[in-house]
């Protein structure tokens, strides 16, 4: 496997639960969507960051050990998992939480399960819901996120993103087999932008964060509560349009014929 | 003078692979063997759709641009506009429907598999605000693969800006109809066709987020005969009828007449 890629999907590579543990040691933790059942691989929860600021939390992760991975499906979030973040998104809104998110997941869960439950409903509420936020959001790439299902937790105020995260239409996997074979999975992660250079380049990235920076967690602690601060005193329809200028601003710069 | 024939006078069904004559296809585009529906293009999905001469196509300037200079994009470009007459893979403009107004966004998956990409985003963007500012319903129907890979990040940020365009139709609220034709797969379904006040799907139609060959290169398991079809899907609850091709127009003109709003085609 190419050795970004393997970086990205390693064991140890830093997961959204240790970061979470750092902002809120206090977390009350929500489970379940009410309908289905849980995802493992979803973190999500609320409470007083370290800072005092009362927040809302989801992070998705691969899992630290086979058996973690197994449950946690790989990372790929099934169904009840973005019917969880759902909930969470709208309890965070009716309590004035800002949102913060922190990923490293692969493209969709293709399964029979999962299509037969809806996953494409599912991703599209989530998105259509964080993008209507009326508290702020922030999204932390800390590995991959691809497709409709990152989407869904990247349609932020602000994205963060670690210098060697990835975040693109499609797995480098999937963009290297539209090319039959011609191109390497190292050569498409180049063929477009989804390094997190890239993309704070082109305006969509607002912060990048050195993976190896000493204490990375604390530094994406600072980071969360810093970009949370600059969002704190705008209103709900501000930040509403914010977003959405964010990613209209993106599609500008993509020329008409 | 050749000994072969016009090109485009036999046609292969891609269900049963029979060879079928151009004539045999009738208006509706239907396999006289099999009876399996061909896809239509966006052109040939408004003949069959709005009132004869009513359709009034809304600006589209924009052409596909290679922005990203992703291998073979330009020549998949050049074979698309070749395949249709859509100068995307969306036509979007203003038409009655046994006189009943609405603002319509045609996917034509001739042109690319009907893939979402800056243009098309731009489009239904624009289709979207000509229905709210109008007070016309809009009638998507939709006919994609998804997201177009060859755009990158800036095709998927369609998902969310379109999504974020139909909260304003909503608050209006303005009603927002979507026609799942085949196939609607991928950032398609995972973003606006579900979305729809009424989610309407043709019959024949497969619809859903993974393939089935994507599901089954992940794990080797047999789906059912009848795995994402338009079917399987009514009987799951995620849509409000299942409609043969001959009867959706007659369907969507219940529809609009149901919500008999006020608007009009040529102002606001």
């Amino acid at each position: 496997m190419d050795e970004r890629l393997r970086r990205l999907r390693a064991a140890n590579r830093i997961s959204a639960p240790t970061v979470i543990k750092a902002l809120l040691p206090t977390m009350v933790v929500q489970r379940g969507d009410r309908l289905l059942g849980r995802d493992a691989a979803l973190t999500a929860g609320f409470g007083p960051s370290v800072t005092g600021q009362s927040l809302a939390v989801l992070g998705v992760d691969r899992g630290a050990d086979l058996a973690a991975r197994r449950a946690k499906n790989g990372g790929a979030l099934t169904v009840p998992g973005y019917r969880t973040a759902l909930r969470v998104v709208e309890h965070a809104q009716k309590f004035n939480l800002p949102v913060v998110s922190l990923i490293n997941m692969p493209g969709a869960d293709a399964s029979p399960t999962s299509e037969r439950f809806g996953q494409s409903q599912a991703i599209a509420d989530l998105m259509a819901a964080t993008g209507q936020l009326t508290v702020p959001n922030v999204v932390v790439f800390l590995g991959e996120g691809h497709s409709g299902g990152a989407l869904a937790f990247a349609n932020a105020n602000r994205i963060i993103m670690l210098d060697d995260a990835l975040f693109n239409v499609a797995s480098p996997e999937a963009v290297a087999a539209i090319l039959h074979g011609q191109q390497t999975v190292s050569a498409a992660i180049d063929l477009l932008p989804m390094t997190a250079a890239k993309l704070a380049n082109r305006g969509l990235v607002d912060q990048v964060i050195k993976h190896q920076a000493t204490d990375l967690v604390a530094t994406l602690v600072t980071a969360i509560t810093a970009q949370l601060a600059t969002l704190e005193r705008m209103g709900a329809s501000a930040l509403i349009e914010q977003r959405k200028a964010k990613f209209q601003q993106l599609l500008a710069t993509w020329p008409v014929n | 003078m050749s000994h072969y024939p016009e090109p485009g006078t036999w046609t292969t069904c891609v269900a049963c692979g029979r060879h079928v004559h151009h004539s045999q296809w009738g208006p509706l585009r239907q396999c006289p063997y099999c009876k399996h529906w061909q896809r239509l293009t966006a052109q040939r999905r408004l003949d069959q759709l709005v009132d004869p001469g009513s359709f009034h196509a809304l600006p589209m300037p924009e052409r596909p641009v290679n922005e990203l200079h992703f291998p073979g994009y330009d020549q998949k470009l050049a074979r698309a506009a070749q395949r249709t007459t859509s100068s995307e893979a969306v036509v979007i403009g203003t038409a009655t429907v046994r006189h009943h107004p609405a603002v319509f966004a045609v996917m034509d998956s001739y042109f690319m598999m009907g893939t979402l990409n800056t243009a098309v985003t731009r489009r239904i963007v624009t289709a979207s605000r000509v229905a709210r500012k109008r007070h016309l319903p809009l009638i998507i129907v939709t006919a994609s693969g998804g997201a177009r890979m060859q755009e990158g990040v800036y095709a998927l940020v369609g998902m969310n800006l379109i999504l974020a365009e139909f909260a304003r139709l909503a608050a209006v609220p303005v009603p927002l109809i979507t026609v799942l034709t085949d196939p609607t797969m991928g950032g398609i379904s995972a973003s606006f066709a579900f979305r729809g006040d009424v989610v309407v799907a043709e019959a024949g139609a497969k619809i859903g987020f993974a393939g089935a060959r994507v599901i089954q290169q992940t794990m080797p398991v047999d789906l059912p005969a009848d795995f994402q079809t338009a079917a399987s899907l009514l009987d799951h609850g995620m849509l409000d009828a299942v409609v043969e091709r001959p009867r959706l127009r007659a369907y969507l003109a219940n529809v609009l007449a149901a919500y008999h709003l006020e608007g009009d085609v040529n102002h606001g």
